[in-house]
């Protein structure tokens, strides 16, 4: 059967167990390369966070020396200028009074062989980005609680916070991309970072869901550790998780290649790289950071810590999570649950069914909803 | 009929979508474009001081005069907390705009010379401050007299369309001497020549309306103390009162931003600060309005450009276009792999995206034209990124279909079993994005805010569409013998329900032996 062909049916049977470990060091050393460098280069900030002014301009074949020539004439000998996408001159230069602004515009215009009316430029008051900031920072706060609180009610506390540690995970490794290879944070690459916080909830959340379906007819009945049974529910969603990622991908490769490579729109670009670290990032972070969070908050919690403890006393082996559980049987209301663990590489111990019902294992319970089909 | 239970809402959304796009494509509905994709320019104004609300309010009214004299089409102007956010699409003259809004509007206090009829110079109709009378008629040629006729100035030499069209900051301040317009909703209807300015507004402490003695509304300015307040005014007064050369109509005019509000006589020789009433024919509105105007004069809103951006229409449609390009390579892709991997499930999904743009197109198309709500880059990017959140929906459910079946389930049994489960975890996840859009909305401001109505919208969408939709339309696939016998075409695995009857005696399941 091939590998794929498994995935395709969600019979793969990766031992999620051994590779949060590997997970857990590559999240450690990204989040750590994400602070430090945000603290020692910190991040590229456009005008609009620290103020100045923005001329933007279609100029094909004009250098930027030719365009720095230019502009030494009104004093902005100094002004960054850059050319954007294919053929457009943007100039950065510190905020101005309104006339100098004019008479940059005009001379970008000649420069270009064009109207002043088809040179672009934005000013922006140094206070205005701080605004701008401070706001997003409030909403930030706001959903985090907002989600907490949500999360709590639909799902459980645990895995509310096994989300929000996701998507902070996340954030910062995006916002540390921005740091490392010193992109350019403008008020786009703020909304890509909120896209970000919503993708990794949502991803999370269909994890969790599938978590906690399982746990039901799984974790009660006592014959696998909770992380077992989440490295098995991650085994089962990991298509979805693919397949979802693909989808959302798609759209922002398309806007990243096509939109902003190909066409030349800056704005876009901003936008599409964020999103394509984010997205990859809130994927991982859902399998490789939420759930192992998830289940080390729950491997706390008595009831499966006693479900730990029994079954390391039976010589069980709960190190590894390669044990298949056929769902099935709880599914279709035969309650009947088969658990065999497949013998991983010389020492476990496989249980079957037979002995895997000691006295003092919680029988599974009924399904609640036994609806007509 | 019972055949059909539970695709009624499968009809109704295909009908409702179909002719919700057959209805903004008749009426000529079309997105409004932001200023970032069609060009304009777009102002944050904060006031430098603390600012009462009404203030605010009166100094939205003089940048909205203001704008409307560039003759700009539909110019946005709403208030962010007590930030100013102006909006001005498609405006020629940018820097005039910018030049305009940012100016602080002073209240002026100046003796009347002279009240000046409103009649058009060429005299040819008796009522004032109809423009489209007079324009049609050719200008004669000047006779004898010495000033040539215009016939769409007034005899004072005000334009006749003055109070939509203003008068620049020369024409207010000319020699000390101007001729200004009073306008009521946009009509001429009085102009008075006014002497040099005798006090300003921050003579004025502050002002109401009240219900006079006689029952009638008036206004109640109070002045400052000092030669600075009441002293200056009581000077002006004074010379009102006799009539002398500076004031010999005996009316002070109040003039704000160029406009005369009132041009109350003066009846007394001198006045206390506190008790000064302007009274006249008086509604509860216009006294209220005046009082404001005397407030907002006081102490006048002074503004800081927060941030000014003008984009010029070519670089906007170029990103417009990149835009719209790149959405539709990145549609084109996603449709090929959701085919490619789920066939005909795929497909159902792909048009499933197809009723969820004609909602939204048509959603966006009504809210520009009925709410002035625009689409910017940061929305279409909202819209691209919801591509992802509504196709997830799908996968969510396929993959619990295949699941179920793979766990021996028949086809048709999962559809509906799995529709609750996938259902149910489509809802929390979309409710969370819902509450994030949400958040954002209410609490950020600018471009920000954009994104996370689109998002927020196609999310709404997405659920809506899950459950009218998704559910029904794969029901009534597997109601076809065709596809139910040929699982691949539709993208599921084979059913198993009859290995696992014949698994049963054995002790386990032929699938899981095989892993």
């Amino acid at each position: 059967m091939s590998k794929l062909g498994r995935l395709n049916r969600g019979e793969t049977n990766i031992d999620f167990l051994k590779w949060w470990k590997i997970g857990l060091a590559i999240s450690v050393f990204l989040m750590v390369v994400s602070v430090g460098s945000l603290l020692t280069r910190g991040l590229n900030l456009g005008i609009d966070f620290k103020g100045g002014v923005s001329w933007e301009v279609s100029a094909p074949g004009v250098s930027i020396d030719e365009t720095r020539t230019a502009l030494e004439s009104v004093g902005e000998g100094t002004a960054k200028i850059q050319i954007v996408g294919t053929d457009i001159i943007r100039v950065q230069g510190p905020e101005s009074t309104p006339e100098h602004t004019v008479e940059v515009t005009k001379t970008l215009a000649e420069l270009a062989n064009t109207e002043p009316a088809n040179v672009s430029f934005s000013t922006v008051g140094a206070s205005w980005g701080g605004d701008v900031t401070r706001s997003a920072i409030r909403a930030l706060v706001f959903f985090f609680i907002a989600i907490l609180i949500y999360l709590t009610i639909r799902l459980e506390w645990r895995m509310a916070v096994a989300a929000l540690v996701a998507v902070i995970h996340d954030v910062l490794i995006s916002v540390g991309a921005y740091s490392v290879f010193q992109f350019e944070v403008t008020p786009g690459t703020v909304i890509a970072f909120l896209t970000i916080l919503g993708y990794s909830i949502y991803d999370t959340i269909v994890v969790d869901d599938k978590i906690k379906e399982n746990e039901r007819f799984v974790g009660q009945s006592g014959r696998l550790t909770y992380g077992q049974m989440t490295s098995m529910s991650m085994n089962q969603v990991l298509l979805r998780s693919i397949n979802t990622t693909v989808v959302s991908l798609l759209p922002v490769i398309a806007l990243l290649v096509v939109g902003a490579g190909i066409m030349g729109a800056v704005t876009l670009e901003e936008f599409s790289i964020a999103l394509t670290v984010g997205l990859l990032a809130g994927a991982y972070s859902s399998i490789f950071v939420a759930a192992p969070i998830l289940v080390w908050l729950k491997e706390h919690q008595s009831k499966y810590k006693v479900i730990r403890e029994r079954l390391q006393a039976q010589g069980i082996d709960i190190a590894h999570a390669s044990a298949r559980v056929d769902l099935l049987g709880a599914g279709v209301g035969s309650a009947a649950i088969s658990a065999t663990s497949t013998p991983v590489v010389g020492n476990s111990v496989s249980a079957p069914a037979s002995i895997a019902a000691p006295s003092g294992v919680i029988p599974p319970r009924p399904r609640k909803n036994q609806r007509k089909r | 009929m019972r055949r059909l239970r539970g695709f009624g809402s499968l009809l109704v959304i295909v009908i409702v979508a179909a002719s919700a796009l057959i209805y903004t494509l008749v009426a000529g509905n079309k997105p409004l474009l932001g200023l970032d994709l069609q060009g304009g320019v777009s102002v944050v104004l904060k006031p430098k001081q603390q600012v009462e609300n009404d203030t605010i309010d009166q100094a939205i009214a003089i940048i909205r005069q203001r704008i409307d004299a560039i003759g700009v089409a539909e110019p946005e102007i709403t208030r962010q907390g007590d930030n100013i956010l102006i909006q001005i699409p498609g405006v020629k003259d940018k820097e005039r705009a910018l030049q305009l809004v940012g100016q602080t509007a002073e209240l002026q206090f100046r003796p009347v010379l002279a009240n000046v009829p409103v009649t058009p110079q060429e005299a040819t109709t008796t009522t004032s401050g109809d423009p489209a009378a007079t324009t049609t008629t050719v200008a004669p040629e000047a006779s004898t007299s010495s000033t040539t006729i215009d016939p769409t100035k007034t005899v004072g030499g005000l334009p006749l369309d003055v109070c939509t069209s203003g008068l620049s900051a020369e024409e207010i301040n000319a020699a000390g001497q101007a001729i200004l317009p009073q306008c009521k909703d946009g009509q001429l209807v009085g102009s008075y020549a006014v002497g040099p300015v005798a006090l300003t507004g921050s003579a004025l402490e502050t002002a109401r309306a009240n219900l006079g003695n006689s029952g009638q509304w008036v206004v109640a300015p109070t002045f400052k103390s000092g030669d600075d307040g009441i002293g200056g005014f009581n000077g002006i007064a004074g010379q009102c009162f006799t009539k002398g050369s500076t004031c010999p109509t005996g009316q002070l005019a109040i003039v704000l931003d160029g406009r005369v509000l009132s041009a109350p006589s003066i009846n007394s020789q001198s006045f206390k600060a506190d008790q000064i009433e302007i009274s006249g024919s008086f509604t509860e509105r216009t006294a209220k309005d005046l009082a404001t105007a005397l407030k907002y004069g006081a102490l006048p809103v002074e503004f800081e450009q927060q941030q000014a951006q003008v984009v010029s229409a070519t670089l906007g449609q170029d990103a417009l276009h990149a835009g719209l390009i790149a959405g539709l390579v990145g549609l084109i892709a996603v449709a090929i792999y959701m085919i490619a991997f789920y066939r005909v499930l795929g497909l159902f999904a792909v048009l499933k995206l197809g009723i969820e743009a004609a909602l939204l197109w048509s959603i966006i198309s009504w809210l520009g034209a009925n709410n002035g709500l625009a689409l910017t880059l940061a929305g279409i990017t909202g819209i691209i990124v919801s591509i992802g959140v509504s196709l997830d929906s799908n996968v969510v459910y396929y993959e619990h279909l295949k699941e179920d079946i793979n766990h021996g389930r028949s086809i048709r049994s999962a559809t509906d079993k799995s529709f609750v489960s996938a259902f149910s975890t489509i809802v929390k996840a979309d409710v969370a994005s819902l509450i994030g859009a949400a958040l954002l909305w209410w609490l950020t401001v600018g471009p920000v805010r954009g994104f996370a109505f689109y998002l927020g919208l196609s999310t709404a969408l997405d659920l809506l569409t899950s459950w009218a939709y998704m559910r029904p339309v794969v029901k009534l696939a597997t109601r076809s013998k065709f596809l139910l016998s040929r699982p691949r075409i539709l993208g599921l695995p084979a059913e198993k329900t009859q290995e696992r009857a014949n698994a049963k005696s054995s002790n386990r399941p032929n699938a899981e032996v095989s892993q």
